[in-house]
């Protein structure tokens, strides 16, 4: 019996191993990129080892794009606006999740409904927009207009509607205000959620590509995929400055997650809700 | 109650302090005089070009001191993205002068008839004879200059001179696509090398090389699809019979062939002369062991000239430095010096006739064996035929890709291209010859 | 008591204010577009002409049939399993789940220009993939250029990218089933396999309901994929809705059909939607 639960766990391990393997070979395979040559992406049989290249590599991409500067832009960006986002999405998602009011069911919808409408078809009528606001190229003109995001608002009513009615209705009788019930009560227990958005928001800003690249027009405030896009010519590109630039932009959402997916676990020991 | 006041408060603030925090204000296409009487010019470009740009702005302002140039480097394709979204949006947020590649140039002054300067108002007109004749026809819509002329890119078979000797091939002996196959077949046996590459599936180069080099291409100078004559027929069946005799190796978008070119796996590829550029810079360490000659023929004796790219500089309308925009490109199209230096440096092939005097349309390239590839290039320019793109060029495109897939997926290729015609008249109202 | 009233209107207002000047004038600008028809600056009033256009435009058919054939194979896999990566991290008895986390998750981060160099170098058909499995002795794959090869590549690259994202939203879910009605099961002898049934999947329903509903949206406006992975070749075999109303508008400018195209879309995830609301009944 014993040693059956061992096998069953053995082979649980290997399977998860292979699938953790087949999800980061890419990554693996784009940093080995970024420490050769350019031509060596293509080379038979496929180079798997690190090569000497790194530091130039990152100096020619230095050069062509200014690291720094990208960096800075893609960091301010997607955190201003993951807090921002967060906030507005946990507060009305608290309203449709907990609450009965006229209108509802109809702003809830139209919500829903706008999360269906492709990008590409409202990028001309924002830029119209952001032209006639004289927002072109600033971060604002980026930041701005997915603050209500549909999706984190869909995301935080799910979760909020696991959450007991009951404690918010006890919370009411002992006299607590409405703000009080939503900072006290409900988030401290909403972490596992409110981590998982956040990193959803940031992932989401941080990999933006059309709309900055339409938006913004200056080097100096181009995001990263704005800037590594710039590395495409016609004819000639440099590999080894693709793939460092492709790691280094990966690095902060890596470091984001690690440091918010502690609280996916938290809940587990029980927060004072349960 | 208050608490949401403080809310909103905080959330109004932070927009306010983003607003604050805006970046240089390049959006509105011209940054205008300013003070001193300084003209600011706005640029789009892609890569190399915008490096050529900065140097002949520099070369420019030994004349005149008060004009500047921001370029801004974007992708190719991007370009073409932000180039649509500001004129879709009524021509906003625009540069004062933009790249745009010749297959689109059409598309754009068509569907966007206001969008630009009509370079012949400003008198263009004077300096079209300076460019071959193709380069001209292609910066024109409806008789009018639209665009000014920049680089090319004559057609050339890029070969590796290691397998063509182990095999036994001589490449000057090479005249015609028959020619090529054979010599193909033997190479493949000797060595193992495919003749050429070819994203079967996605794009049609060469194909579009070879229209071009029978005088023909999707659309005719009458701009009715031209896709079922019997040119287009015979280029699409000489792919065919490489593809049968195994000698077209599958690669896919540009990585592809790019790795098709280091990896020593295919003896030549037919590209347009920009592709030195890549050749030098991904396989760098096969220098001496490149070669080209003009595309094969497909008749003894037949036209060897051929071209496959190029682009063109164009002004979008509405800015406040259209003239002095005008005047800096017509600096930029019309000095040999300005074109040499695009080319020594960028690699950016000219159409500008009167740089082909110069030395180093004469030198021999020591990457390429010492040969002198430059004056093989040159030499074609005047003999180019001119590819009839039109405004549904993108369309024309995408068929044209669909009946080459369906070509070497087994169709019969008149079968395939004559649906593509149908497919291709369907889409864009336009008459089937023949 | 009227401040009682007014307190859910506050907690929306700020979302319901951004939301009114950012989505909702391009949401409109767009709709009005779709009853307009030409190229470019040159666009005129057709009414309910591109309506009538789709249904006899066969790339568009041939798009839409491609759409529901990802939707239909691809996203059942996914959220499956999502749910059983999910379900194994969140096991007390693993070790290293903050590595696994990481690792399935970090597909998800590449952005479009990292996802389209990487993929189409290593999908090639001497590319690292390929080298693999011949290595292991089987025979290499067409994988960009046969209909059904791409379609499938499609599919792999599409679940490896997003199982990890599907996860952390299950992962974040898991968290709000107590732990009690587990310990009450194992105490009754239900299995893991008998638990995940009649335990996790119940109580996550909400949650699977997101996924699912995000996926149908993300999948019927599929864009990413196709248009760095086959450019919806070879043939149109992988060209997606989305795709086409990007070439529609950026490439052959046709904003007023590309409109349309777009409102289609929304359609059919509104329906989309709505049955599988119904299907799942949704508690509120």
């Amino acid at each position: 019996m014993k040693t059956q639960n061992k096998i069953k766990k053995v082979s649980l391990l290997v399977v998860l191993i292979i699938g953790a393997l087949v999800s980061l070979f890419p990554f693996y395979w784009a940093a080995i990129g970024a420490t050769n040559t350019s031509g060596s992406m293509f080379s038979k049989p496929p180079t798997l080892i690190p090569g000497s290249m790194l530091m130039e590599n990152i100096r020619n991409l230095d050069e062509s794009i200014g690291i720094s500067r990208v960096m800075f832009n893609s960091l301010f960006i997607a955190t201003t606006y993951t807090i921002l986002a967060l906030f507005i999405c946990t507060m009305a998602a608290y309203a449709f999740a907990k609450f009965q009011f006229p209108g509802r069911n109809v702003i809830f919808t139209i919500f829903l409904l706008s999360m269906m409408v492709p990008y590409h078809a409202t990028i001309i009528p924002l830029f119209k927009m952001m032209a006639a606001l004289n927002w072109l190229n600033t971060y604002q003109a980026v930041i701005l207009p997915n603050l209500a995001y549909p999706f984190a608002i869909f995301l935080m009513r799910q979760n909020l509607l696991a959450f007991p009615t009951s404690l918010i209705e006890a919370a009411r009788i002992d006299g607590a205000g409405e703000w009080k019930i939503f900072f006290r009560i409900v988030l401290p227990s909403m972490k596992p959620a409110l981590a998982a958005t956040a990193i959803f928001l940031f992932l989401y800003q941080w990999n933006s590509f059309l709309w900055p690249l339409i938006a913004l027009s200056t080097t100096d405030m181009y995001t990263f995929p704005v800037a590594l896009s710039t590395l495409f010519g016609l004819s000639r590109i440099d590999y080894g400055q693709v793939m460092a630039g492709v790691t280094i932009a990966t690095i902060p959402i890596i470091i984001f997650f690690l440091l918010l997916q502690r609280q996916f676990i938290s809940g587990m020991l029980g927060s004072a809700v349960k | 109650m208050k608490k949401w006041w403080s809310a909103t408060g905080l959330v109004a603030a932070s927009a306010m302090m983003l607003a604050g925090c805006s970046g240089t204000d390049g959006g509105n296409g011209s940054s205008g005089d300013g003070e001193g009487g300084k003209t600011t010019l706005t640029a789009w470009a892609w890569n190399v070009n915008v490096g050529a740009l900065n140097d002949a702005m520099e070369m420019y302002q030994e004349e005149n001191p008060d004009v500047e140039i921001q370029v801004e480097d974007l992708g190719r394709l991007d370009v073409y993205d932000k180039l649509s979204t500001g004129l879709a949006a009524g021509g906003v947020g625009l540069p004062d002068i933009v790249l745009v590649e010749d297959d689109r140039i059409g598309g754009y002054a068509t569907a966007f008839p206001d969008g630009f300067v009509n370079l012949s108002d400003m008198g263009f007109d004077d300096n079209a004879d300076l460019f071959p004749s193709f380069k001209q026809e292609l910066a024109q819509v409806d008789g009018s200059y639209y665009a000014m002329p920049f680089d090319a890119g004559p057609g050339g078979m890029f070969y590796r001179r290691g397998l063509f000797e182990q095999a036994g091939v001589n490449a000057d002996e090479i005249e015609t696509w028959d020619d090529f196959l054979e010599a193909g077949k033997k190479i493949k046996e000797e060595t193992g090398a495919f003749a050429m590459p070819l994203d079967k599936f996605k794009d049609d180069p060469t194909f579009r090389m070879m229209l071009n080099q029978l005088g023909t291409y999707y659309f005719d100078e009458n701009g009715n699809i031209d896709l079922t004559s019997d040119e287009a027929v015979m280029a699409m069946e000489k792919l065919i019979e490489f593809e049968e005799a195994e000698l077209i190796k599958e690669v896919d978008g540009w990585n592809g062939v790019v790795s098709a070119t280091v990896d020593n796996s295919v003896a030549a590829i037919p590209f347009g002369a920009w592709y030195y550029g890549t050749i030098i810079d991904q396989a760098a360490d096969s220098s001496g062991d490149w070669g080209v000659f003009l595309l094969p023929a497909f008749e003894e004796g037949g036209n060897r000239a051929s071209n496959l790219g190029g682009s063109s500089w164009m002004i979008p309308a509405g800015g406040e430095n259209e003239e002095a925009a005008y005047e800096f490109l017509e600096y930029f199209s019309t000095t040999p010096e300005v074109q040499l230096v695009a080319m020594q440096d960028y690699g950016l092939f000219p159409s500008l006739n009167s740089t082909y005097e110069e030395e180093l349309f004469t030198s021999e390239d020591e990457f390429f064996g010492g040969q002198k590839i430059w004056e093989l290039f040159a030499n074609q320019m005047a003999d180019v035929e001119t590819p009839y793109y039109t405004e549904d060029y993108a369309i024309g495109l995408d068929e044209a890709i669909k009946a080459q897939a369906d070509a070497f997926n087994g169709m019969d290729p008149a079968e395939a291209l004559k649906a593509a015609a149908e497919r291709l008249a369907e889409r864009t109202d336009r008459e089937i010859n023949n | 008591m009227r401040s009682k009233t007014l307190v859910p209107y506050m907690f929306v207002a700020p979302a319901v204010i951004l939301f009114s000047i950012f989505m909702a004038y391009p949401i409109i600008y767009s709709f009005i577009l779709s009853f307009q028809s030409g190229q470019g600056s040159n666009m005129e009033f057709t009414g309910l002409d591109n309506f009538a256009r789709l249904f006899s435009d066969d790339i568009f058919i041939t798009a839409l049939k491609n759409t529901f054939i990802l939707l239909i194979i691809q996203v059942p896999i996914m959220i499956f399993l999502a749910l059983i990566i999910a379900n194994l991290l969140n096991s007390a008895l693993l070790k290293f789940k903050g590595v696994f986390r990481v690792s399935f998750f970090l597909p998800a981060v590449t952005s479009l220009v990292a996802y389209s160099i990487i993929f189409s170098i290593m999908l090639m058909n001497d590319g690292v993939v390929n080298q693999f499995i011949t290595a292991i002795g089987l025979d290499s794959i067409p994988w960009l250029s046969d209909p059904f090869w791409a379609k499938a590549s499609l599919i792999i690259a599409m679940t490896w990218r997003w199982v990890g994202y599907n996860m952390v939203i299950f992962l974040a879910g898991l968290q709000n089933i107590p732990e009690e009605l587990y310990e009450a099961a194992s105490m009754d002898g239900a299995s893991k396999i008998r638990q995940f049934f009649s335990i996790t999947i119940p109580n996550l329903k909400p949650v699977i309901l997101f996924t699912v509903i995000l996926s149908t949206i993300g999948t019927l406006q599929l864009f990413d994929e196709p248009f760095v992975l086959t450019k919806g070749g070879p043939s149109d075999a992988t060209l997606t809705i989305g795709m086409y109303l990007y070439q529609t508008g950026f490439r052959f400018f046709d904003f007023g059909y590309a409109s349309t195209i777009a409102y289609v879309i929304v359609i059919l995830i509104a329906i989309m939607t709505f049955i599988q609301f119904k299907v799942t009944g949704d508690q509120e």
